[in-house]
């Protein structure tokens, strides 16, 4: 007879040694010093730094379009609106190296050249890397917003209403505090799906070293050069940055929980 | 204080239609009814929540019915409370005041005296998960009235405490109503709620407004079947009007073998419903002679102790239904009711009687 609980556990470290395990496997190509030059060399150094700002440049302007429009899709009713919610699970459908084309594609049509041209560049450019990590996160940001927002109760923003707070003030003073822990959580996740970015950014900028190489793009060149002890050092720089901004998220959370 | 004329509004598929009601200052108005009846909805058409599609709502004199909810002046302390969980009492009890920019003075005096009277002082700088059901209820109900609005609408707030609690409370409500001239109107579905706080009560039933008015006249003469049924009025017996005249009727009762003398118009002919309370329901002594128009039936009794009270059922072959009987324990030992054999004699007075329109 099946025991539940011992088997539902057993599974759970199934998936702890399915990750842990690929992890802990690139120790066998690991050489201290081809890792110690790999991860202070300059270049490394270019590509963390890229990859962070552009992240952080991403994360930024995604959650301020996600956060209304999240709260729209929490709290209202209007017309076009599960069009809106369809659309947000169209990055996870699509490949990030078809979402890039696209983006790559827009750009060659009138309206894009004419954004190009007079307003700002984003083919091969940081703006470009930016822009495809946008594009990418922008429907997970909302999703989890949304869900943030769901669980605020309506009934205390009525509440708050009778007290005499206006929509705006209601919304800073017990909507969004309400839903820190879920904003909290969608800002390091998103952040660190835009850090691992990939497909949509190499179509759109591009891999060209030290100007658009972020760390996945300087994985996939160390990897096509074969250079395994390269590419196994920055994949560690990745999962470590990666790993870090989960616990981080998940420390937060326990300590808003817990207030 | 509060007039709502023929509102009408609509929440999905429900409709809640052609709502009158009035509560004049210092005065406590129940909305009562089961379940999905339009409570709800109506309270939430007062609170500006849902859009009403018909009619209007007056408020001191203004015109409220579509102003934005900060601007109308109501306190709500919804069923779960609506206490905000990120902040502490403290900032719970001043958040109208925050939120109207207004200045210290201007809140600090009403405030204070609201902790005093309902003791939770030690409470303020808690924060809310901290606190027990009894405390959350006065701490809900001292920010609704510190941002000292011209109505308050309880949602059954009372709902989840146990009953000491719950009674505990109601004094609290009665005595703010003493003290502060409170006007609320209560949404509930427990009758003795209503009755115990409110002045007038109103019933819904199927997003209809099936009775308005004082509370005495809702329990002694509920409009219809289906107030009488929610009010728990088991006790119906159909009839027929055989003469009318004037304000009174004579009903000929064929199940109970007689007829009564009641009041109110109604064309002979007509097929109405008699009801009586259990409360009004008389246990005979036979040393008393019977008053004339008292209705006396023979039968055995089946009897529930419910502690104070007890519930007699009174079975007669000659009725179609049981007769339900309500009288406090002395009242059954002094009639030396003790089992289910019990051969007794009771009346129907015609002065306690009722009478609705027949709705088959």
């Amino acid at each position: 007879m099946i025991n539940l609980k011992h088997t539902s556990i057993g599974t759970a470290f199934a998936v702890l040694i399915i990750y842990g395990g690929l992890i802990v496997s690139l120790a066998w190509f690991l050489d201290g010093t081809t890792l110690r030059e790999t991860l202070f060399s300059e270049r490394t150094l270019f590509s963390v730094s890229l990859s962070m700002t552009a992240a952080t440049v991403a994360t930024i302007l995604a959650l301020l379009l996600a956060i209304p429009a999240a709260y729209a899709l929490s709290r209202f009713t209007f017309f076009g609106k599960e069009a809106v919610e369809t659309v947000l699970e169209f990055p996870i459908i699509v490949s990030p190296a078809a979402l890039g084309a696209i983006i790559l594609i827009f750009f060659n049509n009138p309206l894009g050249e004419w954004l190009q041209t007079h307003v700002i560049y984003f083919v091969f450019t940081f703006a470009g890397i930016v822009l495809a990590q946008f594009v990418t996160i922008l429907g997970l940001a909302t999703r989890m917003l949304k869900t943030a927002f769901d669980e605020v109760p309506v009934e205390l923003e009525t509440v708050a209403r009778t007290l005499g707070g206006s929509p705006r003030h209601v919304f800073f003073t017990v909507t969004l505090p309400m839903a820190r822990n879920g904003l909290i959580a969608a800002l390091i996740l998103t952040w660190a799906k835009a850090l691992g970015e990939f497909g949509a950014t190499l179509m759109v900028a591009g891999s060209m070293a030290m100007r658009t190489e972020t760390l996945p793009i300087a994985i996939f060149m160390r990897l096509s050069s074969a250079d395994i002890e390269g590419t196994v050092a920055l994949i560690i720089v990745l999962v470590a940055i990666g790993l870090t901004a989960l616990y981080t998220a998940r420390h937060l959370l326990r300590r808003r929980v817990n207030a | 204080m509060l007039e709502v004329e023929a509102l009408s509004t609509r929440v999905g598929n429900f409709r809640l239609d052609n709502v009158h009601l009035s509560l004049d200052e210092g005065e406590c108005h129940a909305v009562l009814g089961p379940s999905g009846s339009g409570k709800s909805t109506l309270l939430n058409a007062i609170l500006g929540v849902v859009t009403v599609t018909a009619g209007q709502i007056r408020l001191g004199g203004d015109e409220i019915t579509h102003w934005p909810m900060e601007h109308r002046r109501l306190g709500y302390v919804p069923q779960n409370l609506g206490l905000f969980p990120h902040l502490s009492v403290r900032d719970n009890l001043s958040y109208s005041a925050r939120a109207r920019k207004l200045a210290r003075e201007d809140f600090v005096p009403l405030l204070g005296r609201l902790v005093e009277i309902t003791g939770i002082g030690t409470l303020l700088d808690r924060r809310i998960g901290t606190l027990s059901g009894g405390e959350r209820q006065r701490v809900a109900l001292v920010r609704a009235l510190a941002a000292n609005p011209r109505l308050v609408l309880l949602d059954e707030p009372f709902t989840a405490l146990n009953e000491t609690l719950r009674r505990e409370l109601w004094w609290l409500v009665k005595e703010l109503q003493r003290e502060r001239g409170l006007s609320a109107l209560l949404i509930t579905h427990d009758l003795i709620e209503a009755y115990f706080l409110a002045d007038k009560i109103t019933v819904l039933i199927d997003g209809r407004q099936e009775q308005s008015g004082d509370k005495r006249t809702i329990y002694r003469h509920p409009a219809n079947l289906d107030v009488a049924h929610f009010l728990g009025i088991k006790n119906l017996f159909p009839a027929t009007v055989v003469d009318a005249s004037g304000e009174s009727i004579e009903a000929d009762c064929p199940c109970l073998g007689h007829r009564f003398h009641l009041q109110g118009h109604a064309p002979a002919g007509t097929a109405v419903r008699l009801g009586i309370r259990p409360e009004d329901v008389m246990l005979r002594d036979e040393g008393h002679p019977p008053r004339p128009d008292d209705c006396i039936l023979s039968g055995t009794i089946r009897l529930i102790d419910l502690g104070a009270n007890v519930a007699m059922y009174f079975h007669s072959p000659q009725l179609p239904s049981v007769i339900e009987i309500v009288a406090s324990g002395r009242v059954a030992n002094c009639f030396g009711i003790a089992n289910d054999q019990t051969l007794v004699t009771i009346a129907l007075p015609s002065s306690a009687m009722f009478w609705i329109p027949q709705q088959d």
